[in-house]
């Protein structure tokens, strides 16, 4: 079963800023809503995301998880 | 920044260095970390089907919700945890599904049946609050960025865990009679494996990179001192007996029984009539796994092969 990364960003109040919260794998883009959103349930989120990890471009740095991608995501 | 040298990179995280990515880390960090990381998914990970085949024992529909609640957050938390490990160069998948039983690297105390509901609400009160002593020590002083910030969620909710666990144990130990014996039963059974859990003795203990590291702040007696210094007023406070007492010349609780210990798994009982044993017959139990090891992992592992093949057919269909 071929999972992909997805990083789960998301504000808690209005006003707030967009957070990088964490991250689930799922077969696809539905699946990863769901489990985003049963997941991190630690909060009342006024607003939650998430994003391929692959399609996110670094910009000032070579490393860490998001350095893998370089955005080449489909 | 590549850092080659381990005594360099030790220094600048003593003096405060956060680590941030895979590349900063020299050979030795990521291996510390890995085992570290490793031990707290694969417990995260055990502890639910251990809660969950415990949680048919719930008296209500509303115990059976906080019952499935506490799953769920516990596979969360084995999530995040194998996810940071895929950022530094592990496999999630050989991991979770390519390991056999005994590989895991859980606790001795996750290879025991819950049998009643006292059993898993003692599990909440005294195996999540080691997991809250053991994950708050990392969260103050780990060097380790991505995760120090996944330990906010998680300790939010062992916090929830273990006030499930101590309501119920009030509950159960007020209530006096049998419901008091039953709790009794699994404190008798627990308290040990949780002591034992922190794993040995400062004095015994061969050097670790994970103090250097700071992949942790306190040391394992320290750590023991810390949980005891919530369970034992707690248990004492509902009249339940437990093998340790506050000694306050020293200031420090005090255990009343030979440790380390052999344990019965067949009868969920310690064996205290013979005496003190080694760390090593302890060290060669953990390692032979408990009851339900094989039977806990296979109910994580059984249906991945299958769904995963049907939907490999699909795909080529």
């Amino acid at each position: 079963m071929i999972e992909r990364v997805y990083d789960v960003f998301a504000r808690k109040h209005r006003g707030d800023q967009l957070a990088h919260i964490g991250y689930v794998d799922a077969l696809d883009d539905e699946m990863a809503r769901v489990y985003a959103w049963k997941t991190y349930d630690e909060e009342n989120w006024f607003e939650m995301c998430v994003i391929r990890r692959s399609n996110i471009i670094p910009v000032n740095r070579q490393d860490g998880p998001f350095s893998g991608s370089r955005g080449e995501g489909e | 920044m590549a850092l080659s040298n381990e005594d360099e990179l030790k220094q600048k995280i003593q003096d405060g260095y956060i680590i941030e990515s895979r590349e900063e880390m020299t050979e030795g960090y990521r291996k510390a970390l890995i085992v570290q990381l490793t031990v707290q998914a694969d417990t995260e990970l055990m502890s639910a089907p251990a809660y969950w085949m415990a949680a048919r024992h719930a008296p209500s529909t509303n115990t059976q919700v906080s019952a499935h609640a506490i799953i769920q957050d516990e596979l969360a938390h084995a999530n995040i945890a194998y996810r940071l490990l895929e950022d530094i160069g592990e496999s999630k998948e050989q991991l979770v599904y390519g390991r056999q039983p005994h590989e895991f690297k859980h606790p001795y105390g996750f290879d025991q049946p819950l049998d009643n509901w006292a059993d898993l609400v003692v599990a909440n009160g005294f195996f999540d609050r080691a997991g809250i002593t053991l994950l708050s020590d990392v969260y103050q002083n780990t060097s380790y960025g991505p995760l120090k910030r996944a330990l906010v969620k998680v300790d939010m909710e062992e916090t929830f865990h273990l006030r499930h666990g101590e309501v119920w144990m009030r509950r159960l130990a007020k209530a006096g009679g049998e419901a008091k014996e039953v709790v009794q039963c699994s404190v008798d059974w627990m308290f040990p494996m949780t002591i034992e859990w922190f794993g040995l003795p400062d004095d015994l203990k061969r050097h670790s990179g994970q103090l250097d590291y700071k992949l942790k702040g306190l040391s394992n007696d320290e750590l023991r001192q810390v949980w005891m210094s919530s369970t034992v007023p707690l248990c004492e406070e509902l009249g339940l007996n437990v093998p340790a007492h506050f000694d306050s010349e020293t200031e420090e609780y005090v255990l009343d029984y030979p440790f380390p210990c052999e344990y019965d798994a067949a009868d969920k009982r310690w064996v205290y009539e013979d005496g003190e044993s080694t760390w090593d017959a302890v060290f060669k139990r953990w390692k032979g796994r408990g009851p339900m090891n094989e039977i806990y992992v296979e109910s994580i592992q059984r249906s991945r092969r299958d769904v995963g093949g049907w939907l490999a057919e699909k795909r080529q269909a």
